[in-house]
């Protein structure tokens, strides 16, 4: 069987926050899945800025996983990192939460 | 200890030179070249804003915004996408270096510190307004402003909008909606989530309201506000900020 690689997305509102909106692309053929490409985009605020690349590029080859994704951005935090309006939960749930979307 | 900042009343430029005046400002404060800085500005053309950290595909109708004469820019602040009506609005931002004496060090309590003076402002206006952690100012549990911060160059930008007047209608035809099926209880829903100085005064007298608010600013930052211009080097430097980054579609579409 074949490998597949799809993308997946979902848009979460963080309780009393912002709107976190996830697309990734992942490799099926591991279990649970590895995150190959992310990108979060919302009306969040990040301290600096930048750092935005820096998440992104942690996540990527991550295991589509609750710990692992809690580590990751936690240790991505603790190089003085400030995010407004999402907490690490909340990412780690819009990424879970990301589905396959199906061309209509 | 009163401090002594520099008011710029600024009036009507483009997007692109808005946000590249912005940052000028905010280098220029941080390098000593000028005071603390507060400065109120309009948008000609009318233009779409969207966060640093936003998606322009996912938040912008780009064809609605050409056809609507409308501008699209991306800006060095995080937060939400918003409308910046010529007529609908009044935008301020502020510049001052990140030891500013007082200001609280957490960012979520700098904001509420920062966004006093437009409280105060609102309130001697008659309105009872209220600062809405995060960033939002309410009337009547109603926005009435949005503000948004970065921190960069050892300073603070925060630029945020007064709303004077709200088209939803054409709110929501700029901006995409998730499905076009709510998009009229969208509409509805910013009659009950968002006021203006129209709702809530009857008519709309810009000079009025901002001087309220430079009245308020001063009340609440116990600062002397001292009317002035750009400095050529602001000047310079915003030209080049808009040419290389503001106007490029590396940047607006950076996301």
């Amino acid at each position: 069987m074949q490998p597949t690689s799809g993308l997946r997305c979902a848009d979460y509102k963080a309780p009393g926050g912002k709107l976190l909106r996830v697309r990734l692309t992942v490799t099926e053929h591991a279990t649970p899945p590895i995150i190959t490409s992310l990108r979060l985009t919302g009306d969040f605020f990040m301290h600096p800025e930048e750092a935005i690349l820096d998440l992104e590029e942690r996540l990527a080859g991550a295991p589509l996983e609750a710990g692992a994704l809690h580590q990751r951005l936690q240790a991505f935090l603790d190089t003085g990192i400030e995010v407004i309006g999402a907490s690490v939960e909340d990412i780690v749930h819009v990424i879970l939460s990301a589905q396959e979307i199906l061309d209509s | 200890m009163s401090q002594t900042w520099r008011l710029l009343q600024h009036g009507a430029r483009s997007a692109f030179d808005n946000m590249a005046i912005d940052e000028a400002i905010l280098r220029c404060v941080t390098g000593g070249m000028v005071p603390p800085t507060l400065r109120f500005y309009r948008w000609q053309p009318s233009a779409v804003s969207i966060g640093y950290f936003q998606g322009l595909e996912q938040e912008i109708d780009q064809e609605a915004c050409t056809t609507h004469g409308v501008d699209v820019i991306r800006r060095l602040t995080g937060g939400g996408a918003v409308y910046h009506d010529y007529e609908g609005e009044i935008t301020y931002s502020l510049a001052i270096p990140d030891d500013y004496p007082g200001l609280p060090r957490k960012i979520l309590d700098s904001y509420d510190a920062l966004c006093r003076g437009l409280v105060i402002g609102l309130q001697a206006l008659g309105m009872p307004a209220e600062f809405k952690p995060i960033n939002d100012i309410t009337v009547n549990e109603r926005k009435i402003s949005g503000n948004a911060q970065t921190r960069r160059f050892h300073g603070i930008l925060q630029h945020g909008t007064i709303l004077c007047e709200v088209d939803p209608h054409l709110m929501f035809t700029l901006l995409k909606v998730p499905n076009e099926k709510i998009r009229d209880k969208l509409i509805a829903g910013v009659e009950e989530r968002v006021t203006s100085i129209r709702r809530e005064m009857g008519s709309v007298d810009r000079a009025r309201v901002t001087q309220a608010l430079i009245d308020g600013f001063a009340e609440a930052l116990d600062i002397t506000l001292v009317p002035g211009e750009l400095i050529d080097h602001e000047i310079v430097l915003a030209e080049t900020l808009k040419e290389e980054q503001y106007a490029t579609d590396e940047w607006i579409a950076m996301r």
